[in-house]
């Protein structure tokens, strides 16, 4: 159980700090939105703003998205660019996100000035919509949400009750395991420094099928998806000037129509375009409308880039990108 | 069904592989003709969506060939196919495709024998599996 106060304080003093001395152009952060249970992002440009700011269990969103759209930005003609860094509050799955980009050399590290925070875990929106689905939708911003052992307490109108907390945890914090920002400018809160090994449980069912059952799965699946393109738009790693499947010249590569080959095709070459880079904070799935395992694609392509290449995105900055780097010994057992 | 024949989509290399091809063309041997032979600079070039592309436009099975390690035209072209597209064979497998139908083999230009070996190896493995009727949307197409 972390104290959220305690950092949330921490986090308001640095952030105050970084702008009356004015060494960050502004900062994002987290604020409570008045119209939901769960936190939105904010930037906080000037001082009298900081004490907006807040961590608690509702910070679902990875903000780094904020950043890379940030440094595509360009100044207006005759302005002197602002280039002084941005702050950003982070989790430690979101920080290594940023490990990601300042190796990509999306985000130069000398323009973002990190506050990671050692918060425990994060909780699903969806599952707590579906937990709070007798409380009608504009009341919920009511809900105070408290944790309590294994428990969380949900508070609403004077009643209290109690739900497990693995009803309730987002997925990917199930199966955390860095809990400490890898890449920071101030650390806030205590956590372990130790990384567990991560044995990729929640997709061996899906590793037990036989193909076929496995084709019906993601059949079934990839049948849903409308193709808003909502998981390209959230994912910070998808920053492509201008994505393939918008394009239509010199040759469109994927028809507009929304159907199983055509869906497949976008899911496929998205997970390709991320292996070795996805450091799996479930953004995309987060977004799904349609909720589409997304998240299990891509952790299975960091599984095998483990054991085949011991590729582990977003922890070492000088790394070389995955496929961007090479071994001569890299495993080919298949190929004739 | 009794008369299909597999449609296969080989992304060979300029250097090796499509010499390679010439070779066994030159020297008369025989092998199936149901491969569509592409030319690419190098296997390196072979993004994964080309595979998937070919796959969606109904192809049967996708045959990628490039030098042999270290004989790479371009020095390292080959080492980078070979992490794309192993990973790719992976994510067919995860996804429920059979990965048997998706090829990587490292044929040089002298290797004319090899090419048309491999080439008859692969169009017997794809008439086993049957069409491919799962990422072209399951339309026959």
């Amino acid at each position: 159980m972390t104290d959220m106060k305690a950092l949330t304080d921490q986090i308001r003093s640095t952030a105050r700090e970084w702008l009356e001395k004015g060494e960050v152009k502004y900062i994002i952060g987290y604020e409570k939105d008045p119209n939901s249970p769960i936190a939105r992002p904010v930037f906080i440009h000037e001082p009298k703003d900081v004490d907006r700011l807040i961590i608690d269990l509702t910070c679902v969103n990875n903000l780094t998205r904020f950043l890379v759209d940030e440094m595509k930005n360009k100044p207006k003609r005759g302005e002197e660019p602002d280039l002084r860094p941005i702050g950003i509050v982070v989790k430690p799955c979101d920080s290594k996100t940023i490990v990601e980009l300042v190796k990509e050399k999306i985000v130069p590290r000398d323009r973002v000035k990190i506050i990671g925070v050692v918060s425990p875990s994060t909780i699903d929106p969806k599952k707590l919509n579906m937990a709070l689905k007798n409380i009608p939708q504009n009341k919920r911003k009511d809900v105070k949400l408290k944790e309590n052992g294994n428990d969380f307490i949900l508070e609403y109108d004077g009643e209290s009750s109690s739900i497990p907390q693995d009803d309730l945890l987002a997925d990917k914090c199930k199966v955390c395991v860095v809990h400490t920002p890898v890449i920071s400018d101030i650390t806030i809160g205590e956590g372990e420094k130790d990384w567990k090994k991560d044995n990729f449980e929640d997709i061996k069912d899906i590793e037990d099928m036989s193909p076929d059952e496995r084709w019906e799965f993601w059949k079934r699946q990839l049948d849903r998806c409308v193709r808003c393109y909502a998981c390209r738009e959230a994912c910070p790693l998808c920053y492509c000037e201008e994505c393939v499947f918008d394009r239509e010249k010199p040759y469109r590569w994927n028809e507009r129509t929304v159907g199983l080959k055509e869906n497949a095709f976008y899911h496929l070459v998205r997970a390709m375009h991320l292996a070795g880079r996805c450091v799996d904070c479930g953004e995309c799935e987060r977004v799904c409308p349609m909720d589409i395992p997304i998240r299990k694609i891509n952790r299975y392509l960091i599984k095998r880039a483990r054991e085949r290449f011991n590729v582990f995105p977003g922890i070492n900055v000088e790394e070389d990108p995955m496929f961007g780097s090479y071994d001569v010994d890299d495993p080919g057992e298949d190929i004739w | 069904m009794a008369d299909w024949e597999p449609k296969i989509i080989g992304f060979l290399c300029n250097w090796c592989s499509y010499t390679g091809a010439d070779l066994a063309g030159t020297s008369r041997l025989q092998y199936p003709s149901n491969i569509r032979i592409i030319k690419v600079m190098c296997s390196g070039r072979v993004n994964p969506q080309f595979v998937l592309k070919a796959f969606q436009e109904g192809a049967d099975g996708v045959l990628v060939s490039g030098c042999h390690p270290g004989d790479c035209h371009y020095i390292e072209g080959n080492y980078y196919a070979r992490r794309k597209l192993t990973l790719l064979k992976d994510l067919l497998e995860f996804m429920g495709v059979d990965p048997e139908r998706f090829q990587v083999s490292w044929v040089s230009a002298s290797e004319g024998h090899k090419f048309a070996e491999v080439v008859t190896k692969f169009t017997e493995q794809i008439k086993t599996l049957g069409p491919q009727t799962k990422l072209d949307g399951g339309d026959g197409e």
